[in-house]
């Protein structure tokens, strides 16, 4: 044991005399690891108020990998969906929005399969597009 | 998230859950996907892994007990740091899984009193004594080995929170792996008499090791749906084999040699006469060629069961320690909880 | 300079030694804290800023270890109590009584930060660097203990009698951060260690006492006396011998071997 451990006057065993007591509140922590990255949630502290949280997540949070910021919040300020209520992402055909709803792969392969393009025009297509 | 101030911490196996809700929720689990707090679970979904969390949040905190003992006397300024880093991630750990158990539904202050007042447990194997300095190299390579192996399969589990807190903690373990490695290999790369305390150390905690894993399938108390329900994801003896695997070879590597060792009813290792430990060389120890896997003879499982109930060689100690913490920092606690009126910037 | 002449090596090496020897010993002291503080969050915290002092520490070793051609382990291991430089302060053992940690670390932290600044302006580039990283990370340290401080000192009795009892017994002691080691006045003219004994005392009273102020505490400081000789010549009480030998029971079982 370190010596002063060893030298400690333990406490008995049975019942506590002490009254419990309430756990602090909780705070989420946000931690960016790189300037011009997205902030990612690292995990939740119990705190007394935001400038204790800030410390704790810094030293609880923030050392394992190189990070240059942090955001703390409380959690009763967090305001959420719920998974069994909520729709978010569409349930309908949304495939107009994004990308892959539009099929020109082929449609240009046409284009340039066709004799009478000029060779140098078939080139600039192939470079650009 | 919902957290219900009243939530009934016990398992009831007589209850009637929602046949419709329960099937849903098992075909979800079955297919792999995850349950986060907010979601409908089972009771005995939420007490089982309320209480695995509370029970795993008590290992890490009386873990950081038999390593912390050293750190006044490390014997480098790597090894002293390195060991305060270490002991200060298991105090993490156990802060990072309360929270899983208290966003299930039970206060962190009331885990800390049910610890203290031996109410819930915590892994058996903190229960053995730290006496050298070997002992936290055994520590980090064996104990933080096996919990390594146990928590990836822990992080293939169903509940999102508590993966997620696997995955964390086990990226952490893998320095104090790496840390034990350098120790262990530095070690019994040194003097005779580091040598000796290596092997001494080594024939302290093997055993412990094996029983780490728990008690063989066979004797288990209960089929529960606990695997059914993916909150425990791979059986006692199969983690046991595949730590055999890992680790007797490597101390075989080492020229450590793996002993079957005579124990005190406590759980110490008898000493002879002359001061030499009372051990004899596992016979069971080789690498069956047709199965592929190391054969190795069980621990005493009667000495798992006298620890577990209390009676190991420190778990007086260990749990006083805790609850000496706990009494002397409560006047902080409560100036904390009271001075909310600070200057603005601080 | 990049430099140091011969005349100015050992007066370094003791000035060196001396705040090496005060963050050692006192991140000795903190770390034995770890798995034992009062809240899970804070024993996090606490244990981070105890490793900072013996990394801090390392750091000044291996500079020191440098110049006698030795290694930072060895000046950290294995000197004879007369050869260590720390101030009685960070000595004692504060029987894990938190406001006495705290307190002490109010004492240390101020100052440690207070010389490390003036460092940044030596005339010894390596030196002027390398207490700019160490000053950056101490300013954390003092954060954390005014908060605490201030915490302590408003919060709920009997927190703010606990922590003005640890702050009486402390003030007694605490000026021996004060006294300089061997060879300062050769540092001082050299500009190694700009303003280093005019000056300390008075800036750090100042900014204790405002923090105390914010805390609704009292603290009575007096500047050293002249002629008071301790850690920095190297005089330990016999608790520091037992520490040391604590602190040196592994090593001391194979001292030329690798751990």
């Amino acid at each position: 044991m370190s010596r002063l451990r060893d030298q400690l006057r333990l406490p008995g065993e049975g019942d506590l005399n002490l009254p419990p007591e309430t756990d602090l509140q909780p705070f989420e922590v946000f931690i960016q690891l790189q300037r011009g990255k997205p902030h990612a949630h690292a995990g939740t502290v119990d705190a007394a108020d935001a400038a204790m949280a800030l410390q704790f997540a810094r030293e609880h949070f923030g050392q394992d990998q190189a990070c240059v910021h942090i955001w703390v919040v409380p959690r009763e300020a967090m305001i959420g969906t719920e998974y069994d209520k909520d729709v978010i992402s569409r349930l309908t055909d949304r495939s107009y929005k994004y990308a892959r709803g539009y099929q020109v792969r082929k449609r240009w392969e046409q284009f340039r399969s066709k004799k009478d393009v000029d060779q140098y025009e078939k080139e600039d297509l192939k470079e650009f597009f | 998230m919902s957290v219900s101030a009243s939530v009934d911490l016990k398992l009831d196996w007589e209850i009637q859950e929602d046949p419709a809700r329960l099937a849903d929720f098992e075909k979800r689990v079955q297919k792999g996907e995850l349950v986060e707090p907010d979601d409908w679970m089972p009771h005995n979904y939420r007490i089982g892994m309320l209480r695995m969390a509370e029970h795993h949040a008590n290992s890490e905190i009386v873990g950081a007990l038999p390593e912390g003992e050293w750190i006044t006397r490390a014997p480098s300024l790597k090894r002293k740091l390195a060991l305060i880093a270490k002991v200060q991630d298991e105090v993490g750990h156990g802060q990072m899984l309360y929270r899983v158990s208290q966003d299930l539904g039970k206060a962190r202050d009331q885990m800390l009193r049910d610890l203290i007042t031996g109410k819930t447990k915590y892994h058996n194997v903190f229960n053995y004594p730290a006496p050298t300095w070997a002992d936290v190299t055994m520590i980090q390579w064996l104990v933080d080995g096996a919990a390594i192996m146990n928590q990836a399969t822990l992080a293939d589990g169903s509940y999102g929170p508590y993966v997620r807190t696997m995955k964390r903690i086990n990226m952490e373990e893998a320095f104090h792996f790496k840390s034990g490695e350098d120790m262990i290999l530095t070690l019994m790369s040194g003097t005779p008499r580091q040598k000796q305390l290596a092997q001494e150390a080594f024939d302290r905690w093997w055993e412990p090791c094996l029983m780490f894993f728990g008690p063989p399938d066979k004797d288990s108390v209960k089929t529960t749906p606990f695997m059914r329900w993916r909150i425990k994801t791979a059986t006692n003896d199969d983690l046991r084999q595949r730590f055999v695997n890992r680790f007797a070879p490597a101390a075989l590597d080492l020229g450590l040699k793996i002993h079957i060792t005579s124990k005190e009813t406590t759980g110490l290792v008898k000493r002879k006469a002359d001061g030499e430990f009372e051990r004899r060389q596992d016979p069971e120890i080789r690498l069956d060629q047709k199965t592929g896997h190391w054969r190795f003879s069980q621990p005493d499982w009667n000495e798992f069961y006298r620890v577990v109930k209390g009676n190991g060689p420190l778990n007086k100690q260990r749990i006083a320690l805790r609850r000496f913490s706990y009494e002397q920092g409560q006047w902080v606690r409560r100036a904390v909880m009271g001075s909310t009126d600070l200057p603005p910037g601080r | 300079m990049d430099r140091i002449t011969d005349d100015l090596k050992r007066p370094l090496v003791d000035l060196l030694l001396s705040i090496a020897d005060d963050k050692f010993i006192l991140g000795h002291r903190n770390a034995d804290w770890t798995g034992l503080a009062p809240m899970l969050e804070e024993d996090i915290a606490f244990s981070s800023l105890a490793q900072d002092e013996i990394a801090h520490a390392t750091a000044l070793y291996q500079m020191a270890a440098g110049i006698l051609g030795t290694t930072a382990d060895k000046l950290a291991f294995r000197r004879t109590p007369e050869e260590y430089r720390c101030a009685t302060i960070v000595e004692m053992s504060d029987d894990f009584n938190w406001a006495t940690a705290i307190c002490r670390n109010f004492f240390c932290d101020h100052f440690d930060l207070l010389r490390l600044e003036r460092l940044t302006n030596s005339a010894y580039t390596a030196l002027a660097q390398l207490a700019g990283r160490l000053a950056a990370e101490e300013k954390i340290h003092v954060d954390h203990v005014d908060s605490w401080m201030i915490r302590l000192g408003r919060g709920w009795e009997p927190a703010p009698a606990r922590v003005q009892a640890a702050l009486n017994e402390l003030a007694e002691i605490a000026p021996t951060l004060l006294e300089p080691p061997p060879g300062l006045e050769k540092l001082e003219k050299a500009g190694i260690y700009p303003q280093s004994r005019s000056g300390l005392f008075e800036p750090w009273r100042d900014v204790l006492h405002d923090v105390v102020q914010s805390a609704g505490l009292t603290l009575q400081l007096h500047p050293p006396s002249p002629s008071a000789i301790g850690g920095r010549q190297g005089k330990h009480g016999p608790g520091f011998v037992t520490m040391l030998d604590e602190l040196t029971e592994v090593f001391r079982i194979e001292p030329e071997a690798a751990w």
